[in-house]
């Protein structure tokens, strides 16, 4: 297992992939910490929901955490490279297990890194606004543990819905649909099911306590819950289809 | 041209020391996909030490052989096996089985180095419980570093894939499946888009590679690319087998006939069957002779005293005799 692991680190790092994440990520919080935080008057800063808003910004980073595990395993089948792969473990869990566990400190290290810029730049915001930081210290560790939970458990996520597709391109499409699509449908369709979707799940991991979201632990159980299905899923669909 | 059933069985390796287990052995392998029968009931076993040529025309089944034995893709049927066993019961099977399997199977955006030490690190060493991650990154990067040389890459290792040549990428996965140390090598295709010194690279690399007494199993839709490295030849067409035996036997099977132009042509064909020799009366003056030399009837026909206008040896090419196994008669 550990000489699987220190492969799939190996590959993460040595394509432009996730460092092209990296810097999209970077770039997307930026704007949205910059439109938020100069747009917004003195009052509105100064507001609890509002300065909750801003330093949640941070969990966008969770799409592209999601698009690391996505990445993974769908490259390998677009470049062949999955046939090596298997032909030196052939114990096809093992490299499944390696995937998940890689991209899940990536997805960590995403989701640190994310919190830390919305807190670094977001506070020199506020102050250089002459606005008062008004999140309490349960506001904050909740912001940066759901974070990061939140871009771990995506990425693990990611790996299993991608070994479930296989295909890059529709792995990537199907992402987009469900949640610019099939989510919100849910969402409005069937009264009360919505707090019970992945993408639902993963805002009550940072959310104020809210009527139409589960409790933060609540959610989290729930996004892991669906991060083992995928991934239990596409461990089962990978071992049983053949590599052509 | 018509040639007879071809016997089956698997040629003599008289010489050579009986190993416990056929090195690769697949019995009554069988594949479907859907409605297509890839794969139909072949059964081959190779022993250790040998060049084989996996020959078929393209479609024949021969990458889905090579996957089954590899544990890629699920037999339907039979068994495909290595060293005696499942290659996915192998403890390490990338250090006893290397394998090339498509020329564009890289990242493009990865370093050749970088691919080789992915693999290296997933194929690990033995004994390696308990070493540090450090470790086992150096050992990867040291046995890179080899295969590197082995192929003749090491200058270009550290340029992003998409930028090589085919015939770097055929090397880049050479040393992939090298990295092991392998003891079988198990390459389809590989002299696709190689360049005629690629090809000879290749041949020479193969023939170093079986002279240490390993093994080597090679495909390819064109005999001539591998007839001068291999011993013995698998001829597949259709999925199934259509021949199995070293490739001096298959040299038996080119007709060597001679093309005599003669006025007394009537008169020599009589005399030819007297010695029990068969011809075939061509036209009033043409005979055409198999399974004999065209000195032996230039001699013939002198001493019967009938003058010759042309005597002309026709061999087929073992490629002749190749298509004739694998096309289909149309009937």
């Amino acid at each position: 297992m550990t000489d699987q692991l220190l492969s799939e680190l190996r590959k993460m790092r040595s394509t432009r992939t996730n460092l092209g994440l990296l810097g999209g990520m970077i770039a997307l919080i930026l704007v949205f910490l910059l439109t938020i935080g100069l747009t917004g008057t003195g009052s509105d800063l100064a507001d609890h929901d509002h300065q909750h808003r801003l330093f949640s910004i941070g969990t966008q980073a969770a799409l592209f955490a999601t698009l690391i595990g996505v990445m993974a395993i769908t490259s390998e089948f677009r470049h062949g490279t999955i046939r090596s792969t298997f032909v030196v473990t052939p114990r096809r869990s093992r490299v499944i297990a390696a995937k998940v566990i890689s991209s899940l400190l990536m997805g960590l290290m995403f989701g640190a890194l994310a919190i830390g810029l919305s807190f670094g730049i977001g506070y020199a915001m506020l102050l250089a606004r002459g606005a008062h930081f008004v999140l309490d210290t349960n506001d904050v560790l909740l912001l940066v543990l759901g974070t990061i939970a939140m871009t771990s458990l995506w990425a693990v996520l990611g790996v299993g819905f991608g070994a479930v597709i296989r295909n890059q391109v529709f792995a990537v499409i199907a992402l987009i649909v469900w949640t610019g699509v099939v989510n919100p449908i849910i969402d409005s369709a069937v009264p009360g099911a919505g707090r019970y979707t992945p993408i639902a799940a993963s805002a009550s991991l940072t959310a104020d306590p809210a009527e139409y979201l589960l409790s933060p632990l609540g959610g989290g159980l729930l996004l892991v819950a669906y991060a083992a299905v995928f991934v239990a899923a596409g461990n089962f669909l990978v071992a049983r289809r053949d590599v052509t | 041209m018509a040639i007879e059933a071809l016997p089956t069985e698997s040629p003599a390796r008289g010489a050579r020391p009986a190993a416990a287990f056929p090195v690769v052995q697949a019995e009554h392998l069988t594949k479907r996909f859907g409605d297509v029968l890839a794969v139909d009931d072949l059964s081959f076993a190779l022993e250790r030490g040998t060049v084989t040529g996996f020959l078929g025309p393209n479609g024949a089944g021969k990458t889905t052989t090579l996957r089954m034995l590899l544990h890629l893709v699920e037999p339907t049927d039979g068994r495909a096996l290595v060293f005696g066993g499942r290659y996915g019961d192998l403890e390490r099977p990338a250090s006893r089985v290397g394998a090339v399997l498509e020329a564009a199977d890289f990242h493009p955006g990865r370093s050749g180095r970088d691919h080789l030490t992915a693999l290296a690190l997933a194929l690990g060493q033995e004994h390696s419980d308990g070493n540090w991650f450090v470790e086992r990154e150096h050992a990867a990067s040291r046995r890179v570093d080899a295969v590197l040389e082995l192929v003749e890459l090491s200058a270009a290792a550290d340029r992003r894939v998409g930028s090589y040549s085919l015939g770097m990428r055929q090397r880049l996965g050479l040393a992939g499946a090298l990295l092991g140390d392998p003891e079988l090598l198990i390459l389809d295709e590989p002299a696709n888009g190689l360049d005629p010194e690629g090809v000879r690279w290749l041949r020479d690399f193969m023939r170093s590679f079986a002279a240490e007494g390993k093994t080597v199993l090679v495909s390819s839709h064109v005999l001539a690319e591998v007839q001068q490295s291999v011993d013995q030849v698998v001829i597949i067409n259709k999925g199934r087998l259509v021949t199995f035996e070293p490739l001096a036997r298959l040299v038996t099977h080119l007709s060597s006939s001679v093309r005599v132009r003669a006025p007394g042509a009537r008169l020599l064909h009589t005399e030819l069957e007297k010695q029990g020799i068969r011809a075939a009366l061509m036209n009033r003056d043409e005979l055409r002779i198999e399974g004999t030399s065209s000195a032996q009837i230039g001699e013939i026909a002198f001493a019967a005293g009938i003058p010759v206008h042309e005597l002309v040896p026709e061999a087929s090419s073992l490629e002749d005799v190749f298509l004739e196994l694998t096309t289909e008669e149309p009937s």
